[in-house]
């Protein structure tokens, strides 16, 4: 594990004592293309186990970019390519061999728009579980009600487990989303700007669930609001132009920032 | 290896969350994801061939015409699409000609298009500008369903019902009127007749008419109705957005849509084979009967062989080559309007 | 200006009455065939028509039994071909290879295959099957019909497979689903009602061909399960009746098309209210 340890000289400053948190997930001179366009230019950056970090930048910066890289979901579409490193667990999840089934089960993502399936509530939990477990139906049961209850939603739905996922909130929904990734235990959970679309109470719920998660899971979120990255993180990234310009302390990147880019983006005199 | 830090008293307690060792978790997963390995590539190679049967099939429709017809391409060679005669019975060797086929199916398709392009596009316009919402979708749900009617109800129809009346009336009055006057008096000559290119075109324009006017709506319903608002907001009549803003936008697409009807006129055989009176020999005169390709392959295919065989069947290609351009350049056009409305 | 004016109004109002003329000369027509169609065809509805055979010649009497039977058979199995082949290709296109160029060329072919003229497509299976299995047969019917179902349903599937929109698509892969299941599961899941009303629409089409079965299936006067043979359909048996002298088989033949054009009214109603449905939702 000695080169996930190994000095960056973007991170190094920023990180709390080594020994204290491992990075779950380092990214290593990642370049990102669409066609020919460069949307991430050589990123270095860490994301450690048990703490959220923040991407943050105007739109275009590559920020969804880069968290669509760590559960290669561009892979779906022709014509986009990364190349660099980015070590899960330290095995590099770009290797063409990489079994992406697998990085996904144990690399969840949470969308911006809320995506329930088109069958029961139940349904949308029990049936990620099926895809990796043979398990009886009362301990499904146990599974969806845990999950649910995990993403504060059990109460609200414990009587209508059969009908439709699509019958809820924007704001359930999205929990429903986020019960359903957890269900399937993942090790990091990427959640791009999961609360865009909901109002303020439902986007608090699921600040205060992001906060729940981060003790069990490596979680990365991206949003375009800076309040948001300033209460639920506690490391922030900020990116322009494909370019991670500072990555810090939650605290200190909003406080005092190294860089002058980040310091006019935070106090909004651009994007 | 890293291992995940355990739960330290969540605020829930469940079993979802118990964590297993990871490298153990991993590996049981990795296992059952292989389990849908196979499932997945067969179902990949499964879609695959489909979409490859796809071409196939055209491949195959060309090579068996293509195999049918060859006797008679070799006993015919070009002079097949100019001979007029059409003895299948003489003997030793027949003479078969494919132009009366061919004169008929062109000139049939052009009347039938001459006749149904302007009125479907009428009915489309007034479905799109001037019909009262409430009746709109009535109006255009009848349209399409006629435009699903089998095309042996049209044939039916003009046989039993259309034809006499044509026959009875208008005819007669068509060759009285033009009696004596050069090229018209020719085209319109009697005597009248029941089975006639003529009555066959007006079944075919009947039959084409809700298809054109399905495919006109569609494509006007493409403008940007920003487009349209403008335009009557400088004060424009509805006749002046048709023709200065919306028909000049989706001309491509009329086209096409135009196209696609000419494509199924071309090869339409049941609306036309019991009235066109299925007569090889060509008359100037549209009362006059004659046949189409595909009305002369309905009628005769089942009773012939050999050469004869083999000429229907060089028949059937030449109309599948002719509509295969039409419905390419039908498409195309299509494309080129969907592509921009798209975009 | 005003005189301008004036004319622009009276070319408005001229264009304007012939739409309205356009509108109500096609309806006129449509209403005349109906109405032919209806009083004809009601007119020889009885219980002989689904109890007795179609009548061999010389005899006046007789139903539709053999050829309704018939008819019913060959679309069934034709649809049951064809559709299942149809999406999957419509899968290949709209979710494997949407991105390919060759999904382009399967798509223009399939769009020209979709409206070829059928009769082209009895000939194929004529000498693609008729001739080397030597006879007319119920299969080679329905194979005929299969292959005007197979564009139809390549293209509804596809279309309806576009309108799911890729966040589920990438939902589902983001649980670590395989994609066969993503598609199978998620995709063809939300598209159901669309690709049902598809093969709906394709079922209402190929109900009423006539061309491709006039030398694949020929027909049969007599009651005949056996698709190894050749078989009655009601198409055919309409086709050879018009022309009949006997009133009373051109009599079968207005009903016989008054039951298909029934059945093909509401296959197509059936599918529209599905299809309305989805769009609800």
């Amino acid at each position: 594990m000695t080169d996930v340890m190994t000095k960056d000289p973007l991170t190094s400053d920023a990180s709390p004592p080594a020994s204290a948190v491992d990075a779950k997930v380092s990214i290593k001179n990642l370049d990102f293309y669409y066609g020919e366009s460069r949307a991430l230019k050589d990123v270095n950056l860490k994301l450690e186990a048990n703490r959220v970090t923040a991407f943050i930048g105007p739109s275009g910066c590559g920020k969804s970019t880069l968290l669509r890289v760590l559960n290669r979901m561009y892979d779906l579409y022709p014509g986009q390519r990364a190349t660099g490193q980015v070590l899960l667990d330290g095995k590099n999840i770009l290797d063409p061999g990489v079994d992406l089934n697998l990085l996904r089960a144990r690399v969840g993502m949470v969308f911006q728009k809320p995506t329930p399936f088109p069958m029961t509530i139940y349904e949308n939990i029990a049936f990620g579980v099926r895809l990796y477990e043979k398990i009886s139906k009362s301990e499904m049961d146990g599974r969806v009600e845990a999950a649910l209850k995990g993403a504060a939603l059990w109460g609200e739905v414990k009587d209508k487990l059969d009908a439709s996922g699509l019958s809820l909130s924007g704001g359930q929904q999205q929990r429903l989303c986020i019960a359903r990734t957890v269900a399937i235990r993942p090790e990091v959970i990427l959640f791009d700007e999961p609360c865009s679309a909901l109002d303020p109470i439902s986007t608090a719920k699921i600040e205060e669930l992001i906060d729940e998660l981060k003790s069990r899971y490596t979680i990365a979120i991206v949003t375009h609001n800076m309040q948001q990255a300033a209460r639920v993180s506690d490391r922030t990234a900020f990116m322009y132009l494909g370019e991670l310009i500072e990555f810090d302390d939650t605290p200190r990147m909003f406080t005092s920032p190294a860089q002058q880019r980040t310091q006019d983006y935070i106090t909004g005199r651009f994007g | 290896m890293t291992s995940r830090v355990s739960p330290e008293g969540g605020p829930v307690t469940d079993i979802a969350m118990k964590q297993a060792p990871i490298g153990a978790e991993t590996a049981q997963r990795a296992r059952a994801l292989a389990g849908f390995k196979l499932g997945d590539r067969t179902f990949y190679w499964l879609t695959r061939s489909a979409a490859m049967g796809v071409l196939l099939l055209l491949g195959g429709i060309i090579v068996t015409l293509f195999s049918g017809a060859w006797p008679a391409m070799q006993a015919y060679g070009f002079e097949f699409l100019w001979t007029s005669r059409w003895a299948p019975q003489l003997e030793p060797q027949p003479i078969l000609g494919a132009l009366g086929p061919i004169y008929g199916t062109l000139l049939t398709a052009f009347i039938a298009m001459a006749i149904a392009t302007p009125v479907g596009i009428g009915v489309a316009i007034f479905l799109t500008e001037l019909c009262p919402v409430t009746l709109r979708r009535p109006i255009g749900m009848a349209i399409e369903l006629l435009a699903g009617i089998p095309s042996i109800i049209y044939g039916m129809w003009g046989f039993f019902v259309l034809a006499p009346f044509l026959t009875n009336h208008f005819q007669p009055a068509m060759i009285s009127l033009f009696e004596g006057v050069p090229v018209l008096g020719t085209i319109f000559a009697g005597p009248p007749s029941y089975l006639s290119l003529f009555n066959a075109s007006l079944v075919l324009a009947i039959m084409v008419l809700p298809f054109i006017t399905a495919i006109a709506r569609d494509v006007f319903a493409t403008v940007p109705p920003m487009l349209k608002e403008s335009a009557y907001g400088l004060g424009c009549t509805t006749w002046e957005v048709m023709k200065n803003v919306v028909i000049p936008y989706t001309r491509v697409g009329l086209i096409g849509g135009v196209m696609l009807g000419l494509g199924r006129a071309l090869g339409e055989t049941m609306a036309v084979t019991f009235i066109i009176g299925n007569s090889f020999r060509i008359n100037g005169s549209v009362f006059a009967p004659g046949t189409t390709i595909s009305a002369a392959i309905a009628s005769e295919f089942a009773e012939s062989d050999g050469v004869h065989q083999s000429a229907l069947i060089l028949l059937g290609l030449l109309l599948f080559v002719l509509t295969f351009f039409v419905l390419a350049a039908a498409r195309l056009m299509l494309r080129r309007l969907e592509r921009r409305a798209g975009g | 200006m005003n005189a301008l004016y004036a004319s622009r109004r009276r070319r408005d109002f001229s264009i304007r009455v012939l739409c309205y003329a356009a509108t109500a000369l096609g309806l006129i027509w449509l209403a005349l065939i109906l109405f032919s169609l209806f009083s004809n065809g009601f007119a020889g509805l009885s219980w002989a028509v689904f109890t007795q055979m179609t009548p061999p010649p010389g005899s006046t009497d007789g139903g539709l039994a053999n050829a309704i039977f018939g008819s019913i058979a060959m679309t069934s199995l034709g649809v049951a071909i064809g559709a299942p082949l149809g999406m999957l290709a419509g899968v290949y296109l709209a979710e494997y290879g949407r991105y390919e160029k060759l999904s382009d060329v399967v798509r223009f072919i399939n769009d020209i295959l979709l409206s070829a003229p059928s009769i082209i497509i009895g000939l194929f299976v004529y000498m693609a099957v008729v001739k080397p299995t030597g006879g007319f047969s119920g299969y080679a019917g329905a194979l005929a019909l299969a292959v005007i179902v197979v564009p139809v349903v390549v293209r509804t599937t596809e279309d309806m497979l576009l309108l799911v929109p890729n966040t589920l698509r990438e939902a589902a892969s983001a649980l670590g689903l395989p994609r066969s299941l993503v598609i199978k599961r998620i995709a063809l899941r939300a598209a159901r009602a669309g690709v049902i009303t598809g093969v709906l629409l394709a079922t209402a089409r190929v109900a009423g061909e006539t061309a491709p079965l006039l030398f694949t299936s020929l027909s049969n006067q007599f009651w005949s399960v056996n698709m190894g043979k050749a078989m009655a359909n009601l198409p055919v048996t309409i086709n050879a009746f018009v022309q009949s002298p006997y009133e009373t088989w051109r009599q079968l033949a207005w009903t016989g098309a008054l039951l298909i054009t029934l059945a093909v009214l509401t296959l197509n109603i059936v599918a529209r209210v599905l299809g309305a449905e989805r769009k609800q939702k």
